[in-house]
Order: C-alpha cells, then sequence, then structure tokens
C-alpha cells in the first residue's frame, strides 16, 4: 500500500513538473478563437477540401509558429475550432448559430461555396461577425448589401464579361454553353447572356443539367454537329472533368474550351494529363508566378500538405482574405465593428494583388480567365494580369 | 439525325446502363434474394473504387489487374460483415419481416462507418487518374476505350452470373433459398454456408463496378449513395432476384436517359427515372420482366 501511494505521488510530480515545462511563454496569452464549419464529408468535400479548409490550417500554423496572431500588438496564439457541416446547409447554420450565438468564438471563417455563404450570410450580421468569403459567387448576395459580408471571389458579371471579351478578341462568332442547374450555374448563365449581348457571338445551344451528372456525351455530340468556336461549362469539379473527358472521348475539340470549378485544381492535370488539359480555358485568377507573396505561400502550402498544390482560384484569394483578417486584427483587435470598417474601407495589398469592396463586392479584382499551358494554369486574360500569353487555337485532345 | 449519330447516342445509353446494371446486380443479390436491403452498397463500391486507385497511383498496378483483387477483397469483408451482423440479426429476428428492417437499420450504420473510414482514410478530395480515355472508332462513330472496357466487363459479369444461378447446382440451390428458406433447409441444402456467400459475392461485385467506375469518373467518398438509388430502381424494373432483369432494367434506363437527355435537357434526367420508376411500379408491380 504504502509503495503504490509513494509510486502514484511520484508519477504526480513527475506529470506536474512535466506540465510546467510544457507550458510555453505564449501560451500565456489567452487563445484568440476562430471559429468556422466546413465540408469534411459529402459531395462539398471535394472543392472545400482544396478551396479553403486546409488554408485555413496553414495560416493558424503559420500564424502560431511566429508567437501567435498579432492582436493590437499583442502575441496571441490561434485555436481553430472546427466542425464538419456534412455538406448541409441545414448543419452549417445551425453550426454557425452555435459557434457566434453560444460558443461566442472571436473570429469567424466562412464555409464552402455559394449556397452555404448564401445561407449563413445573414446570420453573421445579426451576430455582427465580419465574414470573408473566398468561394462564393452571386450577385444576389451583394444585392443583399449585408454590411458585414464580403465576397473575395470576381463574380459573375466580370468573370463572364472577361470570358466574353477575350473570345471576341480571338475572333469566336459562336459558342455552345452547358451549366450546373444551381445558384451558381443559374447566376452565371445570366451574367454571360448579358455579356454576350452585341459581342457578336451567338449561342448555339444552351443545356443546364443536375449536380452529381453521369453522363453528358449525348450534349456534348448534338454540340459537336453544331460545330461552335467555344465551348463554355458553368461546372463544378466532377463535371468539369467528366465534360473535359466525355468531349475527349466524342472528339469534340472546339478553339475554345472553358470549363469553370475544378479547371484551376491540381486534379484536373492529373486526372487529364498535363499533355490532356494543354489549351483548357477556365476559372483563374492567380498562379506561383502572379506576386512573391502569391509563389512563398503555394511553396508553403506544397510543403505543409505533402504535394498538395492550392488552386488557381479560390485558394488564392482564400489566402488573401486571411491576409486581410491578419491586417485588421494586428490594428483593431478583435473589436469586430472595427475589423468590419477597416476591411470596408481600405485599398488591401495581397497575394493576388490590390483587393477593395464596393458593398460587398471585391472591385479591385478584375475578371479573369486562365488556360493549362505545360503543366501550369496561367492567366492569360486580361493582359494586364496575366502570367503567359493565351493560346487561341486548344490543341486536339490527347 | 443520321444513322451514325443514332447509333452512336443509343450506344452511349448501353454503355452507362450496363453500368447501372453491373451496379444493381450486386444489391440485387442481396436484396433480391436474401432481403437484405443493403443501403450502404455503393459504399462499398467506392471503397472498391479507392482500392483501384491508390493501387493506380501509388504502385503504379494496372488498372485492370485490380478488378479480381478489389472483388477478392471485398467478398472477404463481405463475409466478415455477415458474420459479425447479419449472421446474429437473422439468428435473432423472429420473421423475416422484422430481419429486413433490422437490416436496413444496419446497413445505414454501415454507410456511414464505411464512408466516413474512407474519408478518414484517404481524405476529401476528389481523385481520379487518367486510363484508356483515347477514343476508339467503331464504323462513324466513337467512344473512350475505357468505358468500353467498362461495358464488355460488366456485361461479362452480368452473363457469368446469370449462367452460376441458372445452371449449377450451386445456383439452384439459391434459388431455392429465395423460394423458400424453410423448404430449401430441408432437402439439405447448407443455408448457414450459402448465405454469407451470396452476400460476400454482392459485395464482390460491388467492389468490381467500384474499380471499373474509377476507370471512366472521378472519385469521393460522397459518390456511392446515388449509385444505390440507381440501383434501386433498377432491381424494380427487373423485378427483384432476377439477375436478366437486372440486366435488361440497366440497359432499358440507360438508354431511355441518353435518348431523354439528347431530346430535352439533362436536367429532365431524374424526371425520366423516376417516371419509369413510378410507371413500373404502377403498372407492374413485380418488374418489367416478371413471368
Amino acid at each position: 500500500m504504502s509503495t503504490s501511494v509513494t509510486r502514484r505521488s511520484a508519477v504526480q510530480a513527475l506529470a506536474a513538473g512535466a506540465a510546467t515545462l510544457a507550458v510555453p511563454a505564449l501560451a500565456q496569452a489567452a487563445p484568440v478563437r476562430v471559429g468556422y464549419a466546413i465540408a469534411r464529408t459529402g459531395t462539398w468535400t471535394g472543392g472545400a477540401q482544396v478551396s479553403q479548409e486546409p488554408n485555413y490550417l496553414l495560416w493558424a500554423e503559420q500564424q502560431n509558429q511566429a508567437g501567435g496572431l498579432s492582436v493590437k500588438g499583442t502575441k496571441r496564439p490561434i485555436e481553430l475550432i472546427s466542425y464538419d457541416d456534412r455538406s448541409e446547409v441545414e448543419t452549417c447554420v445551425r453550426t454557425y448559430e452555435k459557434l457566434m450565438g453560444s460558443d461566442k468564438v472571436d473570429l469567424v471563417l466562412p464555409p464552402w461555396g455559394s449556397n452555404a455563404n448564401f445561407a449563413v450570410a445573414p446570420l453573421a450580421n445579426r451576430f455582427g461577425y465580419p465574414f470573408l468569403a473566398p468561394t462564393a459567387l452571386s450577385k444576389r448576395l451583394i444585392e443583399m448589401k449585408l454590411p458585414y459580408f464580403f465576397l473575395l471571389l470576381q463574380q459573375p458579371a466580370p468573370m463572364t464579361t472577361a470570358l466574353v471579351e477575350m473570345l471576341k478578341a480571338n475572333g469566336a462568332k459562336s459558342a455552345a454553353l452547358i451549366y450546373v442547374d444551381d445558384l451558381f450555374g443559374l447566376e452565371n448563365y445570366a451574367a454571360l447572356k448579358v455579356a454576350l449581348q452585341g459581342s457578336g457571338i451567338s449561342l448555339v445551344e444552351d443545356k443546364s443539367y443536375p449536380p452529381g451528372v453521369k453522363d453528358l456525351s449525348p450534349v456534348l455530340r448534338s454540340m459537336k454537329d453544331k460545330n461552335p468556336d467555344a465551348f463554355i461549362g458553368f461546372t463544378y469539379p466532377p463535371d468539369t472533368i467528366l465534360a473535359s473527358k466525355q468531349a475527349k472521348e466524342v472528339g469534340f475539340n472546339p478553339k475554345f474550351f472553358y470549363a469553370s470549378v475544378g479547371t484551376a485544381f491540381q486534379l484536373y492535370k492529373n486526372v487529364m494529363t498535363p499533355a490532356g488539359a494543354e489549351g483548357v480555358l477556365g476559372m483563374g485568377s492567380w498562379n506561383a508566378k502572379t506576386s512573391a507573396g502569391a509563389k512563398a505561400y503555394f511553396d508553403a502550402h506544397t510543403k505543409k500538405f505533402g504535394g498538395k498544390e492550392p488552386d488557381r482560384w479560390a485558394s488564392g484569394h482564400c489566402w488573401a482574405g486571411l491576409e486581410i483578417l491578419t491586417a485588421a486584427v494586428a490594428k483593431h483587435g478583435l473589436d469586430r465593428k472595427a475589423i468590419r470598417d477597416y476591411v470596408a474601407n481600405t485599398t488591401h495589398e495581397t497575394i493576388i494583388g490590390k483587393i477593395r469592396f464596393d458593398g460587398s463586392e471585391n472591385v479591385a479584382t478584375p475578371g479573369t480567365v486562365s488556360q493549362w499551358q505545360n503543366g501550369e494554369f496561367e492567366v492569360v486574360w486580361p493582359k494586364t494580369v496575366a502570367t503567359a500569353a493565351l493560346n487561341p487555337a486548344k490543341p486536339a485532345w490527347k | 439525325m443520321s444513322a451514325g449519330a443514332w447509333l452512336e447516342l443509343i450506344a452511349s445509353g448501353l454503355i452507362t446502363g450496363g453500368i447501372y446494371a453491373l451496379v444493381a446486380l450486386g444489391l440485387n443479390l442481396q436484396y433480391g434474394l436474401m432481403r437484405i436491403l443493403n443501403i450502404a452498397h455503393g459504399e462499398f463500391l467506392m471503397v472498391g473504387a479507392y482500392l483501384t486507385w491508390m493501387a493506380q497511383t501509388s504502385f503504379g498496378l494496372h488498372p485492370l489487374a485490380m478488378v479480381p483483387v478489389s472483388f477478392a477483397l471485398l467478398m472477404a469483408l463481405g463475409l466478415v460483415v455477415h458474420r459479425l451482423c447479419f449472421k446474429r440479426l437473422a439468428a435473432t429476428s423472429p420473421d423475416l419481416d422484422v430481419f429486413e428492417a433490422r437490416g436496413l437499420m444496419v446497413a445505414f450504420g454501415l454507410m456511414f462507418l464505411v464512408q466516413n473510414a474512407v474519408s478518414w482514410i484517404w481524405g476529401g478530395d476528389l481523385r481520379g487518374y487518367d486510363f484508356a480515355t483515347a477514343p476508339v472508332h467503331i464504323g462513324n462513330a466513337q467512344f473512350a476505350g475505357n468505358k468500353l472496357i467498362v461495358f464488355a466487363l460488366a456485361l461479362l459479369f452480368a452473363l457469368a452470373l446469370i449462367v452460376l444461378l441458372r445452371q449449377t447446382l450451386y445456383g439452384k440451390g439459391v434459388r431455392a433459398l429465395m423460394q423458400s428458406p424453410v423448404g430449401a433447409q430441408l432437402v439439405g441444402i447448407d443455408t448457414e454456408r450459402l448465405h454469407p456467400l451470396m452476400f460476400g459475392l454482392g459485395l464482390g461485385l460491388s467492389g468490381v463496378a467500384g474499380c471499373l467506375l474509377s476507370m471512366a469518373y472521378t472519385i469521393s467518398p460522397a459518390m456511392g449513395e446515388p449509385y444505390t438509388v440507381t440501383a434501386l430502381i433498377v432491381i424494380t424494373l427487373g423485378g427483384f432476384g432476377s439477375m436478366s432483369g437486372a440486366l435488361a432494367g440497366g440497359l432499358l434506363l440507360g438508354v431511355i436517359e441518353a435518348l431523354g437527355m439528347h431530346f430535352s435537357n439533362p436536367s429532365l434526367k431524374a424526371l425520366l427515372s423516376y417516371s419509369v420508376f413510378i410507371a413500373v411500379l404502377l403498372l407492374r408491380p413485380k418488374g418489367l420482366f416478371a413471368k
């Protein structure tokens, strides 16, 4: 009996000693609690785990390695409080209500995708938490005029205008379109129709398809028969790849082949092979050549996640949003009203260039078009931000 | 439309339909023969797809070499799952209806378990690889090589299963089991062995389907569920327990969808599939091909 007590107290003493040693100086400052919900399971996962959550993790790690997040000059460690939203809008909304309403975290980071952001945007406003959304495209979201909500990506109007300008400048006369049947597809479709007016480019066919589609070849075959100069797809990652593979399969190879979410992913060149991806256009806005900061971010991301590259569109915007948030907290601490005002009224310097908000919309980043060239997704339009020259005639699928 | 275009359209429908049939076969064995409504069928298919993807990208194995491997691995997994779950359920359930209800609950649990295990092991990213995507010309039409391989193998497996059930003593035993479990036992059919074996075979087939699908599509942990739903439609079309019905039902659904998509809009695909489904349930509730 007595020996066991001795042993126990010895263990306790050791543990206490170890605990004292293990407490680093920075942990004495209370952590900054940053909450978010993101898809780790379900249909949104493919996008969320490429464009968004890895960036949150990298950001927290980098800040903590540098001694913590600077809160008005005081370094405090970041504590991430995160939940799986299971790709469900209701779960997402409930989680943010919990994070902001009962957990009362210091800051929140947004969920993935237009639909989820659309659902949580009003909450952000009600609770007064600034949201810098990296993956939301919606004109309607901007029209809601929510003062705490900021959208980092270029919106449908500038993106489709850039696309149409590029097509027009390179002599395209006709286009065929497919778009996914949800908020993202519908808004881009509407914006494209406006952008096409007076451009001299006719839409020879437009068809919608449901999310999760497994076969687009009947549509692509009929498009091939009409022989348009350009193919435009407002698509999500699995459909982007499906449309590309099936275009190759049916021998549909227009001069301009444009698809949307997922073209900027490393996955695209892995699945299509770099030679197969050559000349494919898509939604992208930066790469490692865009700025020194972009290169440093690209390298740090690739290193931390074992060779997994950030995508060349939303990931860059996500990181830019985290840069803005970091600067805001350094300047104004955790006063969320002050952070909101700072975000709304400042021209921010980020890895993807200047960002400035008019209402909720980022109006400083121009609409862009990117293209796969030799295994890199190069920004090719407009020329002011291009990292390479456009190849105006896509080579045959390989 | 030219004759060549019609050929292409119908053939692309048949190819998709062949995939539907293959996915439905395994579930049909489990539900049609054994009344195990394995809602997790698509999840096991997803495991087969991930195994193939991993073997291809990490070890450079040829995807076709993974067809027998994923069949064997998933079959073994099926035997284990049967022993752990369904054997006990069969022993403790008072009648077949209770067994079916309890089995459904267990299958739901398996669905979450498998999906989360795969997310945990491989992460939630979309995955895929390039395999035989070069187009193959047949007459005036052209198709992706991988789709033709998938179609050929789907047909092969479906026919093999049909022959197995029709022509062999084993098959007769299985059909007897389906008609009357007690009667089958009375005439000396070893249901204790046949039950797990058929469940394992069903899972093995889902593994093959997953392996084949990974050659043509991107894969993710959430990919399984839509296939389970399609499989349920197909086996309802073809009649529960009828393998040739599942094959014909799958092909039919593929062709209807392809034609519908061409002449209307892909967004109406779900409407079409479910219209066919409801019409069959109303007009021929035992399946299109029931005798």
